[in-house]
């Protein structure tokens, strides 16, 4: 349920980031939510449902942006795996940590976009844009700790009230023994 | 007990490995293959373009209301301007009309073969690439109204790029600005041909050799060839030329014709057998 409300989420972030943000003028920047939201999703979530949400994100991006089909699930799917494996050995669940986070794996996606896209389209001019890099990096520091909380608060809500559904068949404690 | 939480963290870690060494080979596989939307895709591009195209609705709305009204503000100077460049332009029209008629009689005691232009059809945009990598956007026509991948897609300023995939409803086009773009052009004045990339903001102009002239300030439009874009479609104006750098090739940027910045609706030009790639 709760992988239907992030995957719900995600799109519905996608879509205001493909519509609503683009009317917002170029210097003033636009945030790069989804990306956020996989950040997010990395951090939040276990290995497996995380990973599965990612490979759908990835697969959804490319629909809408560039011309290589199976480029975002690659580098969306090696992110979140970096963000497990980071999350399970620092303690980035202190908000403060949470911004650095952000900027490196903001960094590490964007390079890997530029070195892919070299590789396998050598005949495009892929011009590394710092400038516009380092304002993408800048939003995502600000907006990360609000846009983490927001997420945070939204799925624990989600989590206890589908836990107080009556309807919803609760597992006994011992999994393997039948009562 | 630890054996088997050793072999479980093994199987993990081959899982692991294993569904990245897959990914990687999906990669390279899709990339190298077709890049064709499968259906799974076309779902997602209909579930979610409609998604867009209401979002577009609503924000569309709200900018047409501001509009208006700042519009208002200067209307009554601009009225009157207008009312001078429409005496103007009857005028003008009154020529081309005349030239239109010679034109024809000219071309019936050539015998000449009647060359009808496509049609064309108008489109909106209801999402932009959200990556600041690629330069695509989703429009709200798709396969049912005829088009196709490899349609061009213009402006009445000039070319703005592609059509790479459709679904029923809505398709991709591929902009001309983005690098993965390319155009056969040629300068107008000169004939040098060439070819045009994207260049992010731009394009730039490549192959033409550092003997061809070309100043700034030319104006490049589509050369034919190839069969993508109609003959003369106005591609940009020549803002730089550099001839001093290595290699036999000059270095020549260009302004683009169409202002893809203020992109809402442009026209698809439905080509008959357009070449998907």
């Amino acid at each position: 349920m709760v992988l239907s409300f992030l995957f719900l989420s995600g799109t519905i972030l996608l879509i205001l980031q493909t519509t609503l943000l683009h009317a917002l003028p170029e210097w003033f920047g636009r945030p790069n939510l989804l990306f956020l939201f996989i950040v997010f999703l990395g951090t939040y979530l276990d290995i497996y449902k995380g990973a599965v949400l990612a490979l759908l994100f990835g697969l959804i991006m490319d629909i809408f942006s560039g011309v290589f089909l199976g480029l975002h699930p690659v580098i969306y799917l090696v992110l979140f795996f970096v963000l497990q494996v980071v999350s399970r050995h620092l303690a980035i669940n202190e908000s403060i940590h949470q911004i650095p986070l952000v900027a490196l794996s903001y960094l590490f996606t964007a390079s890997s976009i530029f070195v892919f896209t070299s590789i396998l389209s050598p005949e495009s001019r892929l011009y590394w844009a710092w400038g516009n890099e380092i304002l993408q990096v800048l939003i995502l520091a600000v907006i990360c700790i609000p846009f983490f909380n927001f997420f945070h608060w939204l799925t624990t809500v989600f989590d206890s009230r589908n836990s107080n559904n009556p309807f919803r068949r609760h597992k006994t404690g011992n999994r393997y023994r039948m009562q | 007990m630890r054996k088997k939480n050793k072999r479980a963290r093994q199987i993990r870690l081959f899982l692991f490995f294993g569904l990245l060494l897959t990914l990687f080979i999906i990669l390279i596989v899709s990339t190298v293959g077709r890049q064709e939307f499968n259906a799974p895709h076309k779902l997602a591009l209909e579930i979610i373009g409609t998604a867009q195209y209401g979002m577009t609705r609503v924000t569309g709305s709200f900018k047409n209301g501001w509009r208006n009204y700042t519009a208002l503000i200067n209307v009554r100077a601009e009225n009157a301007r207008l009312r001078e460049e429409l005496q103007k332009h009857k005028a003008v029209n009154n020529e081309y009309r005349e030239a239109v008629a010679t034109n024809v009689r000219l071309a019936k005691l050539l015998e000449m073969k009647e060359t009808l232009p496509s049609p064309t059809l108008t489109a909106e945009i209801i999402g932009m690439d959200p990556s600041q990598w690629f330069k695509t956007i989703i429009i709200d026509r798709g396969s049912s109204d005829g088009v196709q991948a490899g349609m061009p897609a213009v402006t009445v300023e000039g070319v703005v790029g592609q059509v790479t995939n459709t679904s029923p409803h809505f398709a991709k086009i591929l902009l001309a600005t983005d690098p993965n773009s390319a155009l056969d052009a040629l300068v107008q004045e000169t004939r040098v041909q060439g070819i045009v990339k994207g260049g992010g903001a731009g394009f730039h102009m490549e192959y033409v050799l550092k003997n061809n002239e070309v100043a700034k300030g030319d104006k490049i439009v589509t050369s034919g060839i190839g069969g993508v874009f109609p003959k003369g479609v106005p591609i940009g104006t020549v803002s730089k030329v550099e001839k001093s750098g290595r290699g036999m090739f000059q270095e020549i940027e260009i302004e683009p014709a169409a202002d893809f910045s203020q992109l809402e609706y442009l026209i698809i030009v439905m080509k008959k057998d357009p070449l998907a790639k």
